[in-house]
């Protein structure tokens, strides 16, 4: 609760950055509200504290979920300064937006009331639409916030059927009331409530980008700066996912053989698209969309293991795709603004311009296409033996395939910028913080690696 | 006290009488009055002066974000109203509830009309 | 009585929702909203919450209708700039939106009697009970509907006002 408080106070004294001239210390403002709001976060650990008539409970579950959108959202504003150009007038508003919007995502990974579900998904969904149309003079940053919204705001409207559908069977928003329901009628077929969580998990589904509910993803991620391109990927779909597994784990384990098929297939589905499309595109932003509409798919699995593991896979996978796609995006966004080109042609000879960068673009991928010694090796061994104790071995089998195709993709940056010459010799400098910042998610990609057990069980 | 729809239905009945005089009078007038349909008089009427070009020009954003404003404040203010009901039994804790609220939304006026977004220039 | 007022509603509201798709011209769209917002209201007289029907009305059929006659007028609606929509696309919608229509009426048919799942309190909806469950209850979804609100203002003065330096 004071996580929320401390976010709150953070957006609103950013706010007034540029009213009460203090525009400068903004981004250190909201540094330090993050960090404050994380610390009083982890003090929550192993707590379990339940909020106001039950509304939120801030389990272990909650604070990890929690502080891996915290830091991740961090990092963010850390490199957001860099984000200069036309928008930079409104610097203290948009890190406002920012640090607002992880409010919702707290909300979204602690509610234990759908009516908090709610209003968590919509918090973050309009800051997203905010975000994405930050460019305000570029059509495709326009095109990108007229289409999230129109979109958005339609897939939030299946959400709200179903948790109305779902209070008209179990007469209640509160989880544990409907999870005593549902466990109590498992057996009989309930109409009512199955086509509720049929309609919350179209909800949810388009909240993740996954196929069939994906085709806003890559004009969206490619339109948005890229910074807050990052952000989507990163803090959203986290948050999404731990709104979907809390949900569906706490209430609706019961009858997972009702919902199961539906996630079986549009797993299926989304690894495919996500990969196979990943392969054609030239543009960076827009193949790294297609790539986290694929991780998407990935995710799902542990959505259907039916014990804590899927829990722990998919937080251990969470912070793994977080952190490299964080800094897998933020690359992206310094050559961007160096070269001018998000296209994969923009790294050709990164390692003569900066080394480390062409080092910590490396350690992304690596980890991001899943090899052993990276966050991301363990990440999908742990999402795929979860699903694989529940007895999903030919999905297991399907999602390790399409492992492989992507590796084909995600080396493409790395042989452009160590293979090939570049057309200029300009030498990419960044400042000490943001070397510090990358070489940090880096290590901690190496480390979780090594010794995965760095991540506390929930 | 209890309150049932029923108790709506006078309601209902007067709603249906203004709706049905409205239109029960315009309908009358095109077959009461006489119809002389000229050039001049089917042409928009802008106070007398000569219409120029596309009525269908784009407009100033200013008006939609005063608009805008005006929704939001608007939905605050609904929230006033069972507040205000139950002002006495809530005591403390409702108002406490509805300063923070208010507080919140205070500082959101605060930032719009400091930062200019409603100057007209 | 009752039943046949819901039902002649229902069609109304199904009806004119129709409509606002349906119609070409987006002004008639907007004046279908609203009729489709007033049978709405109904809905909420039926089930005995007048508050809410009085807000339906003061906020959907007042104050978002004036905002989508700002939006229509903020586009340029001459019949040359329309977008050609393929049919292709509408054929795909069609399916689409069929097909999600023939499973929910699939599914909701089957259910034979809707059994309140608790008793029902009739009075709920009238402003005094709203307001108790809404200040005590309910007051952490309140505050944060707060916050909701507050990013929604911050928004649109980011995106809708002029940056100085480039007046």
């Amino acid at each position: 609760m004071n996580v929320v408080i401390a976010l709150t106070i953070t957006g609103i004294l950013n706010l007034f950055g540029s009213i009460f001239s203090y525009r400068k210390i903004t981004p250190l403002l909201s540094i330090i509200g993050l960090t404050t709001a994380i610390v009083f976060n982890s003090m929550y650990w192993n707590t379990n504290q339940s909020f106001f008539n039950h509304m939120m409970v801030v389990d272990n579950y909650a604070v990890a979920f929690g502080t891996v959108c915290m830091v991740l959202a961090a990092c963010l504003i850390i490199f957001y300064n860099r984000f200069m150009g036309d928008n930079d007038h409104h610097l203290p508003e948009v890190l406002s937006v920012i640090v607002l919007s992880v409010d919702g995502a707290i909300v979204m990974v602690s509610y234990t009331n759908l009516l908090m579900l709610f209003l968590g998904v919509e918090i973050l969904s309009i800051s997203f639409y905010i975000l994405a149309g930050l460019k305000k003079k570029d059509l495709g940053s326009n095109e990108a916030a007229i289409k999230y919204f129109l979109m958005g705001a339609f897939s939030t409207g299946f959400l709200l059927l179903g948790i109305t559908l779902i209070y008209g069977a179990t007469a209640s928003f509160d989880l544990s009331v409907i999870s005593e329901y549902v466990k109590l009628n498992s057996t009989s077929t309930n109409y009512l409530l199955l086509s509720g969580v049929l309609l919350i998990l179209v909800g949810l589904l388009f909240k993740v980008a996954a196929a069939p509910f994906h085709f806003w993803t890559p004009d969206v991620y490619q339109g948005a700066p890229t910074i807050i391109t990052a952000f989507f990927a990163t803090v959203g779909k986290i948050a999404s996912f731990g709104a979907f597994y809390r949900l569906f784990q706490m209430c609706f384990s019961p009858i997972v053989n009702e919902w199961s098929g539906v996630i079986m297939v549009v797993a299926i589905i989304t690894m495919f698209i996500g990969n196979i499309t990943a392969l054609q595109q030239k543009n960076l932003k827009r193949m790294f969309a297609y790539s986290s509409i694929a991780h998407a798919g990935y995710m799902l699995l542990a959505l259907l293991s039916h014990d804590y593991l899927g829990g722990n896979a998919i937080l251990f996978y969470s912070i793994a795709y977080g952190i490299s796609s964080m800094s897998a995006f933020i690359i992206i966004h310094i050559i961007q603004t160096q070269t001018g080109t998000d296209e994969a042609m923009g790294f050709a000879g990164l390692v003569h311009k900066n080394k480390t960068l062409a080092m910590i673009t490396a350690i992304s991928m690596l980890s991001l296409s899943g090899i052993p010694l990276t966050a991301g090796f363990f990440g999908k061994f742990y999402l795929f033996s979860s699903a694989i104790e529940s007895g999903y071995v030919l999905l297991v089998c399907l999602a390790v395939i399409n492992s492989f195709i992507g590796i084909y993709y995600y080396f493409k940056p790395v042989i452009e910028s160590y293979f090939k010459d570049s057309i200029t010799d300009d030498v990419i400098k960044l400042k000490s913080v943001e070397t510090i910042l990358l070489i940090f998610l880096s290590i901690a990609t190496i480390l979780l690696g090594i010794f995965p057990g760095l991540v506390p069980a929930i | 006290m209890n309150s049932t729809p029923i108790d709506f239905f006078p309601i209902v009945i007067q709603f249906f009488v203004a709706a049905g005089f409205v239109g029960i009078t315009m309908f009358a007038t095109h077959f009461i009055g006489p119809k002389l349909n000229t050039r001049k008089k089917l042409k928009p009427f802008e106070s007398g002066v000569q219409s120029v070009g596309n009525a269908r020009q784009p407009f100033a954003i200013k008006y939609f974000l005063t608009a805008i404003l005006f929704v939001l404040f608007d939905v605050e203010v609904i929230f006033l109203y069972p507040y205000a009901v139950n002002f006495l039994e809530l005591g403390m804790s409702g108002l406490i509830t509805m300063l923070l609220f208010m507080g919140l939304l205070l500082c959101g006026l605060i930032y719009v009309i400091r930062s200019g977004a409603l100057d007209w220039e | 009585m009752i039943a046949s007022v819901f039902y002649f509603l229902s069609f109304v509201s199904i009806f004119f929702a129709v409509m606002v798709v349906v119609s070409k011209n987006p002004v008639h769209s907007v004046l279908y909203l609203i009729l489709t917002f007033f049978s709405i209201a109904g809905h909420y007289l039926l089930l005995n919450a007048q508050f809410l029907a009085l807000v339906h009305i003061v906020v959907y059929a007042g104050a978002i209708m004036v905002l989508f006659l700002f939006v229509i007028m903020l586009l340029n609606l001459n019949a040359a700039t329309e977008p050609v929509k393929s049919s292709l696309m509408k054929f795909a919608g069609a399916i689409a939106g069929g097909s999600l229509m023939l499973v929910l009426i699939a599914v909701l048919s089957k259910i034979n009697s809707i059994q309140p799942a608790h008793e029902v309190n009739t009075q709920i909806g009238l402003i005094k009970n709203l307001g108790k469950i809404l200040f005590t209850e309910y007051n952490l979804p309140f505050e944060v509907a707060s916050i909701l609100f507050l990013v929604a203002m911050i928004g649109t003065v980011i995106l809708a006002k002029k940056n100085p330096h480039t007046s």
